[in-house]
C-alpha cells in the first residue's frame, strides 16, 4: 500500500517571524513629563514624607497604636519579634499536650482514635495493659509509648476532635519551636505530658471517674442488683 | 429446587433448611448474633426475627400490645403479628417471609439492639473488637439512636482469665453462647457454660478447669462482640489498620485456609483468622495454626552466612556456587522441603535433575506430631505432598537415607531447601558432609551445620502453592514485603544455578509456574477434592 507523501513543513512556511494578525495594542502617550519620570518621583516622595510626618507626630504625642493588641489599625504596626509577640486567638491550635489524671498518669487509654483520624499519620502509639493487681486493669489500657512527629503534623486538630477521653489537647498556645535537627521534633510521651495548657494546668476540666473511686460506675459490680 | 419468598426475592432451599440458612446460602443478609452456620441453633439473641405471612385463607397470629402515644401522653392498645426467629424457622415451598420490608421486624430489631446494649459498657476505645464488632455494625444499621435508660447499668466481672489464651469481659457479653456451643460441638470439650439468668448471666469455665483445649482461639473468633479477646492479639493493633491476605496455614498438612492479617505500614503480621472453605477447614482453625503466624517474625534467617559469618547476599550466592562447582553429580544430594511451596521445590528439582543431573533427592521437614481428629494432621508440614508431586518421576527419599548416604560417603555435597531434618538425631551426620549449602527461612539444624546459608522468604512474603494431605493444591497469597535480605526461594535457587553456569532465567513466579506445568503436569487439575467433614 502506498501512502501519499507528506509535504515537508519548511517548504510551505517561509522562514522568519510570522505575521501578527489583529489590531496592535495602543501604547501610552509618551509626553515629556512621563518620559522624564520627575512628577512620579515627586509624587512617591510626597507620600513617604506624609507618612513620616504623621508617624513622627503620633510617636511624639503618644498617639501611636499598640502594635501587639491593635494589629490591623492604621499607622505603624511593626513589632520587635520575639520580644514583642501578638497573642494567639483563644482557640489557636498549638503544640499538643497529653492531659493528666489526678495521680499524674496520662488520661490516654491508647485507643488509637487520634492516629486513625490523623491525616498526616504523625502519631505513633504503643498500647499496654495495666499490671495484675492494678485497679484499672481490665477497664483501661495505657500508652507505653506516645510519639508525635511535630514536623509532620499539619495542626488540623483532628486528633483532639477524635479523642474520646479528652486526653490530647492543642491548647498550649505554643507554636512548635524551630529546631536544628529533625529528631528534636519527635515529641515523646514524657515531653508531651510536661507541657501545661495555657492556663497552666496539666489536667483537663472534664472530671474522670477512676476505677476504685466512689464515682466510678464499675465499683458496685459485685453487689446484687 | 423449591423456593420461598424472602421480602421480594425468591430464595431456593434444601429440605430441612431454616430461613437464615437458606438466606445465608443465597447471600442474603439477615442480621444475627447467635446463629453460626457451623453451630447448632440457639435462637437466643432474637436479632433475626422475621415476619411470617399466614397461608392464604388463614389469619396471622396477632398479639395485643400497648404502644406509647406521645401525642396523647398515654399507652394505646394495638395489635401486632407474632414474629419468629429466622434461624429456627424451617421453610416450606411457597412460604412468604418478610425481613427488611416489614415495619414490625424493623421495630423489633431496633428494640433487640437496644436491649443488648442496655448494660453494655461502651468501652469501644479500649476494646479489641472495635471495628469488627457486630454491636457497632448493627447499632448503626438497625438502631442508630442513643440509649434511653438513665439507670446505672449492671456491672459484671471484667478481664477474667479463661485460660492461657483467652480473656473474658462479662459486661460486653451478650450471652449468644456461640463459644459454649463451639467448645461442646466442634472442640468436643464442653468446658464453658452459662451461669445465672437475665441480666446477671455470664459465661463461666467449668470448676477446676481452664479453657485450654486445642481450639480456644476459635471461641474468640466466633464471639460476635468483644467479650472474648485473645491474649495474643490483645491491645496489639487496631483492626482497621490491618489488611488481610488469603493465605494457607503452614502448621500442618491439613492446609487450613486462613486470613493472614498484617499492617501494611510496618510490614508486621498480627494474626491468623480462619477463612471459610467447606472442602478443607470449614470455618475453623486450631490454636497452633492460628498462632503459627508468629513464625513470620520469629526464629528467622534474615541474612546470608558464609562459614558462620554474616555476609552480603550476592557474594554468598557466588560462594555457594563456587563450592558446588565441579562436583560429580552422583555425589550431590539435593534436599527438598515440605515447608516450602511447590514453586520453590520445583526450582530445586529443576536444578538437580536438568542442570546438575543428579537423582539424589531427599525430602525433609518438621517433625510430626499427634493428630486430634478434628483438623490437626500428624504431618506438621504444609506441603509434603506437593514436594513429592513436583519431583514427579524422581521419588524423594527420607532424611534418614540422606544421613546414611553422607555416612557412607556416597553423598559429599548437599544443597538443602529448608532448615529442618525432622529427627534431631540425624543432625550429627551433617558435619561429615564435605559441603552443605542451606536455603532457609528459619533457624534449624541444617542452618547450624551449613557452610553457606542463604535467606529465603517465608509464606507471608511470597506467593506459593501448597498441596495438603488430601491432595488439594491451594494458592497462598503474599502479605508483607520481604524481610531482611530474604528472597523467594525459587529466585535464590535460580541465582545459585546461574552461578553454576546454568541458564536458569526465570524472571517472575509466572515463569516458574509455566515451567512447572510443563514438567510436573498441572498439579491442581490432578488433585482430588476433599469432602466436607
Amino acid at each position: 500500500m502506498t501512502r501519499a507523501p507528506q509535504e515537508p513543513r519548511s517548504s510551505s512556511a517561509p522562514l522568519g517571524p510570522r505575521k501578527v494578525v489583529g489590531a496592535p495594542v495602543r501604547r501610552p502617550e509618551r509626553t515629556a513629563a512621563v518620559q522624564s519620570y520627575v512628577p512620579t518621583i515627586l509624587e512617591g516622595l510626597g507620600l513617604t514624607m506624609k507618612h513620616f510626618f504623621v508617624n513622627t507626630k503620633e510617636l511624639a504625642l503618644g498617639q501611636r497604636n499598640d502594635p501587639v493588641l491593635e494589629a490591623i489599625d492604621d499607622g505603624i504596626n511593626t513589632l520587635s519579634y520575639p520580644e514583642q509577640k501578638r497573642p494567639y486567638p483563644e482557640r489557636y491550635r498549638g503544640v499538643h499536650r497529653l492531659t493528666h489524671r489526678v495521680d499524674g498518669s496520662p488520661r490516654c487509654v491508647a485507643c488509637l482514635c487520634c492516629s486513625t483520624a490523623c491525616p498526616a499519620q504523625c502519631i505513633h502509639i504503643e498500647p499496654a495493659e495495666y499490671p495484675e493487681g492494678d485497679a484499672r486493669r481490665g477497664y483501661e489500657r495505657f500508652p507505653a509509648r506516645f510519639v508525635i512527629d511535630e514536623i509532620r503534623c499539619v495542626f488540623c486538630g483532628f486528633c483532639v476532635e477524635a479523642c474520646p477521653c479528652d486526653a490530647i489537647r492543642m491548647d498550649t498556645g505554643m507554636h512548635p519551636a524551630p529546631y536544628d535537627s529533625r529528631e528534636q521534633f519527635i515529641y515523646e510521651k514524657d515531653l508531651l505530658m510536661s507541657i501545661p495548657g495555657r492556663d497552666g494546668s496539666f489536667e483537663s476540666d472534664n472530671p474522670r471517674h477512676e476505677p476504685g473511686d466512689p464515682t466510678h460506675p464499675g465499683v458496685t459490680r459485685l453487689k446484687h442488683h | 429446587m423449591p423456593t420461598f419468598k424472602l421480602d421480594d426475592q425468591d430464595i431456593p432451599f434444601e429440605p430441612g433448611d431454616t430461613v437464615l440458612r437458606a438466606a445465608h446460602r443465597a447471600g442474603v443478609d439477615v442480621p444475627h448474633y447467635c446463629w453460626h452456620p457451623g453451630l447448632s441453633v440457639a435462637a437466643n439473641c432474637r436479632m433475626c426475627l422475621v415476619e411470617l405471612l399466614p397461608p392464604p385463607g388463614r389469619g396471622a397470629l396477632m398479639l395485643d400490645v400497648l404502644r406509647w402515644d406521645p401525642a396523647l401522653g398515654e399507652y394505646v392498645k394495638e395489635r401486632k403479628p407474632k414474629l419468629v426467629p429466622g434461624c429456627q424457622q424451617p421453610v416450606a415451598e411457597g412460604m412468604e417471609v418478610r425481613s427488611a420490608t416489614s415495619e414490625h421486624v424493623t421495630k423489633a430489631r431496633s428494640a433487640v439492639q437496644e436491649l443488648l446494649l442496655l448494660n453494655h459498657p461502651v468501652d469501644c476505645p479500649i476494646c479489641d473488637q472495635a471495628g469488627e464488632c457486630r454491636l457497632q455494625d448493627y447499632w448503626l444499621e438497625h438502631q442508630a439512636k442513643s440509649k434511653r435508660m438513665r439507670d446505672e447499668p449492671v456491672h459484671k466481672p471484667k478481664a477474667v482469665r479463661f485460660g492461657p489464651t483467652i480473656v473474658y469481659d462479662a459486661e460486653r457479653c451478650i450471652i449468644c453462647t456461640r463459644c459454649v456451643r463451639f467448645s461442646a460441638e466442634v472442640a468436643k470439650d464442653p468446658v464453658l457454660s452459662v451461669r445465672e439468668r437475665g441480666n446477671l448471666n455470664e459465661i463461666v469455665v467449668a470448676p477446676g478447669r481452664e479453657l485450654d483445649h486445642g481450639y480456644t482461639l476459635m471461641t474468640e473468633y466466633v464471639c460476635p462482640v468483644g467479650a472474648l479477646t485473645a491474649v495474643d492479639f490483645r491491645f496489639k493493633a487496631r483492626v482497621w489498620f490491618l489488611r488481610s491476605a488469603a493465605a494457607v496455614c503452614q502448621g500442618c498438612a491439613t492446609g487450613c485456609n486462613a486470613w493472614l492479617d498484617y499492617d501494611p505500614r510496618s510490614h508486621t503480621v498480627f494474626r491468623h483468622r480462619p477463612r471459610e472453605n467447606a472442602a478443607v477447614n470449614r470455618w475453623w482453625m486450631c490454636d497452633e495454626g492460628m498462632l503459627d503466624y508468629r513464625r513470620v517474625h520469629e526464629g528467622r534467617v534474615l541474612e546470608a552466612y558464609v562459614d558462620g559469618q554474616p555476609s552480603e547476599l550476592d557474594p554468598a550466592v557466588l560462594e555457594a556456587a563456587k563450592r558446588l562447582r565441579g562436583v560429580a553429580p552422583e555425589r550431590m544430594g539435593v534436599v527438598l522441603s515440605a515447608q516450602c511451596s511447590n514453586e520453590d521445590n520445583f526450582a530445586m528439582v529443576e536444578l538437580a535433575r536438568r542442570w546438575i543431573g543428579t537423582g539424589n533427592l531427599y525430602l525433609a521437614g518438621r517433625a510430626g506430631g499427634a493428630a486430634d481428629g478434628v483438623l490437626r494432621h500428624e504431618d506438621r508440614n504444609p506441603n509434603a505432598a506437593g514436594a513429592r508431586a513436583v519431583a514427579s518421576t524422581l521419588d524423594p527419599r527420607a532424611p534418614a537415607e540422606l544421613a546414611a548416604d553422607i555416612e557412607s560417603g556416597k553423598v559429599t555435597h548437599v544443597l538443602a531447601l529448608g532448615a529442618e531434618l525432622g529427627d534431631p538425631a540425624l543432625a550429627g551426620c551433617l558435619e561429615t558432609a564435605e559441603q552443605l549449602i542451606a536455603l532457609a527461612a528459619w533457624q534449624g539444624p541444617l542452618v547450624g551445620a551449613a557452610g553457606v546459608v542463604l535467606p529465603i522468604a517465608s509464606w507471608a512474603e511470597s506467593e506459593g502453592t501448597f498441596v495438603n494431605a488430601a491432595g488439594l493444591a491451594q494458592r497462598s497469597e503474599k502479605a508483607i514485603g520481604i524481610q531482611g535480605d530474604a528472597h523467594p526461594a525459587w529466585r535464590v535457587v535460580a541465582a545459585v544455578g546461574r552461578g553454576l553456569g546454568h541458564a536458569m532465567n526465570w524472571r517472575r513466579l509466572a515463569d516458574v509456574r509455566r515451567a512447572m506445568d510443563n514438567e510436573a503436569g498441572a498439579i491442581v487439575a490432578d488433585a482430588p477434592a476433599l469432602e466436607a467433614r
